[in-house]
């Protein structure tokens, strides 16, 4: 290397060009693939992946698969149980998320209580489950809620509601004090302060704490299942379970694989911004 | 004194204007947070009165009796137990070096490259689909039959794929290929936008001064990249300690035990034998693991933002 920095030449630059793309491309292809695969796999005919010699395209596409898990597999109520569950953990963290992180963010106590308390907040968030799981199943079958939504909503709120507390108290924390004094001495309450004023300037933190509390609820398995008999069953419970019982059927496994993994890759999509704000949660400025 | 300087250089809550906020509705506020929150530090001490007791609920439906230690005495006395340690310090050892490597490469890789949030966005969607699918995704690829990893990428290399998921060695290799898959997009996330966090004067001062690439990645970056990059290695670490979800969908433990990880063994002890005793016993073993990680963790976290 020389000292003089002089502009790469522009054999050099359009090398360091060339490989930078083709490192893109096999972490793209990398990244991608298995998805296809899956997708694929749940639009060939029922035992076509099996077939001998096994074939990477299909030799015809039909939704066949998804009809055997709507039919056969309850699809329809199961997906439903996951919108359900999904909805109501997003509305209940909000609801009381966004107020929490604001009493947080506004108590007069000593900023070491509030330092703790996020701590708190933090640890309740990131535990492993796993080691509550048989307390939460013991108290949900004391309450009479196995085999309930409820039971998968008040265990998925264990996680949603403080990681909503801790993003909106980050957020409320960027709020200059000067739209709260304002409102203050106009007198605005409480409530009203928090409705007009305050939460239309953390908007981008709402959104991301929902998509992270939908992410979370949608996807999660271990509390869902540790309730579940039938009744209650979401998609996360519904694909595990093919592993022991109906291993075999590949097909209408892929199909409701395909229906758990499209609704937040879709979302992704859409809501890029959003999504890595919250994702990078507050520790990073993104 | 008028303001008290806030945690961004904003001004803080002003406490001293006189007009304070009416306490009690704020707690008011706070209390449903509290509430969730004390239910969940209850179980945990619930679990922790649970590894006292003997209790298998496929033989009891009540507790039969205080057996002191010796729940964890059994489970520390269990070979499944320390290999499912080994497997689990193995599967993160190695996958989460590995996810902080290819990740923070990607992120330059990505960096400055026309569209890269559309690469990027794509990039992570193996982080963003259930862990549960993951594993599904995985059986299909890995499978010997059919599976496009043997039959499509190997063969026409003239190599004949290992039983992946079969033979002990390779499903302890698969779960760490799937570990990596999963979440190195999560690294680089993070490092992206820590990266882009780097404001360009700094850059191309470093630049100017003569400074050759590697000098600029290792004195000026790598500097403002540290805490970034510690709180990858702690969240990864921390994560891959308690991940269950894939294990489950993917090998179920095996063959054998050749996968079993903690949190697998803790789930198989409580929700599939049912020995509630000796599954607790394991849960408080695993998190004083864990509960040191994340003490850490949140040490980093809540010192970045102070």
């Amino acid at each position: 290397m020389t000292a003089v920095p002089a502009p790469a030449p522009p054999r050099r630059r359009s090398r360091t060009r060339w490989i930078r793309w083709t490192i893109i491309a096999v972490a793209l292809f990398w990244a991608l693939t298995p998805l296809f695969f899956l997708l694929l796999t749940s639009l060939k005919p029922a035992n076509a992946f099996l077939e001998i010699p096994p074939r990477l395209l299909p030799r015809s596409i039909t939704l066949e698969n998804f009809r055997v898990a709507f039919n056969d597999f309850d699809a329809l109520r199961v997906a439903t149980n996951s919108l359900v569950v999904t909805t109501a953990v997003i509305a209940v963290s909000l609801l009381f998320g966004v107020p929490g992180g604001y009493a947080l963010h506004r108590l007069s106590v000593s900023p070491r209580v509030v330092i703790f308390f996020v701590g708190v907040l933090l640890f309740v968030r990131f535990y492993p489950r796993i080691a509550s799981i048989v307390p939460w199943f013991l108290a949900m079958r004391e309450l009479g809620q196995l085999d309930t939504r409820l039971a998968i909503i008040l265990g998925h709120l264990g996680l949603t509601l403080p990681l909503t507390t801790w993003l909106m108290h980050t957020s409320f924390r960027q709020v200059p004090s000067e739209f709260d004094e304002a409102a203050i001495v106009d007198g605005a309450g409480l409530w009203q302060r928090l409705v007009r004023v305050q939460i239309p300037l953390v908007a981008p933190g709402i959104a991301a704490a929902a998509i992270l509390s939908a992410f979370l609820s949608w996807n999660e398995f271990l509390i869902a299942a540790s309730t579940t008999r039938e009744g209650a069953k979401v998609l996360s419970v519904t694909v595990a379970a093919f592993i022991t019982d109906k291993g075999v059927l590949w097909g209408p496994m892929a199909a409701i694989a395909a229906l758990i993994i499209i609704p937040p890759l879709a979302f992704a999509l859409i809501a890029q911004k959003n999504l890595v704000r919250g994702l990078t949660g507050g520790g990073v400025k993104g | 004194m008028g303001t008290a300087p806030g945690r961004w250089g904003f001004p803080g809550p002003s406490r001293l204007s006189g007009r304070r906020d009416p306490q009690t509705g704020l707690w008011l506020f706070l209390a449903p947070v509290i509430a969730v929150v004390a239910a969940q530090l209850a179980l945990l001490i619930w679990t922790a009165l649970l590894a006292g007791q003997d209790w298998v609920l496929t033989q009891s439906q009540q507790a039969e009796g205080w057996v002191g230690v010796d729940n964890f005495g059994a489970v520390l006395s269990d070979p499944i137990f320390w290999r499912s340690v080994r497997n689990t310090a193995v599967i993160t050892g190695v996958s989460v070096p590995l996810q902080l490597l290819i990740g923070v490469g990607l992120a330059y890789a990505t960096l400055e490259v026309s569209a890269s949030r559309w690469i990027r966005t794509a990039l992570l969607a193996p982080m963003v689909i259930a862990p549960v699918a993951v594993g599904i995704v995985w059986r299909l690829m890995l499978n010997v039959q059919a599976g496009p990893v043997n039959n499509f990428l190997l063969a026409p290399l003239g190599i004949k794929g290992p039983v992946w998921l079969g033979d002990p060695g390779w499903a302890l290799v698969s779960v760490i290929a799937v570990e990596i898959w999963e979440w190195t997009p999560f690294v680089l996330l993070l490092a992206a936008a820590g990266l882009t966090g780097i404001p360009d004067d700094i850059r191309e001062a470093a630049k100017v001064d003569g400074a050759t690439p590697w000098q600029r990645v290792r004195l000026v970056e790598f500097p403002i990249m540290k805490s970034v990059i510690l709180l990858i290695v702690l969240f990864r670490t921390l994560e891959s300690l308690i991940s269950l979800d894939v294990i489950i969908s993917l090998t179920r433990g095996g063959p054998g035990w050749a996968t079993f990880t903690l949190p697998y063994y803790i789930y198989s002890l409580g929700l599939r034998n049912f020995d509630l005793g000796r599954a607790s016993a394991a849960s408080l073993l695993f998190m004083a693991v864990a509960v040191v990680v994340s003490t850490a963790m949140v040490r980093s976290q809540t010192k970045a933002q102070l």
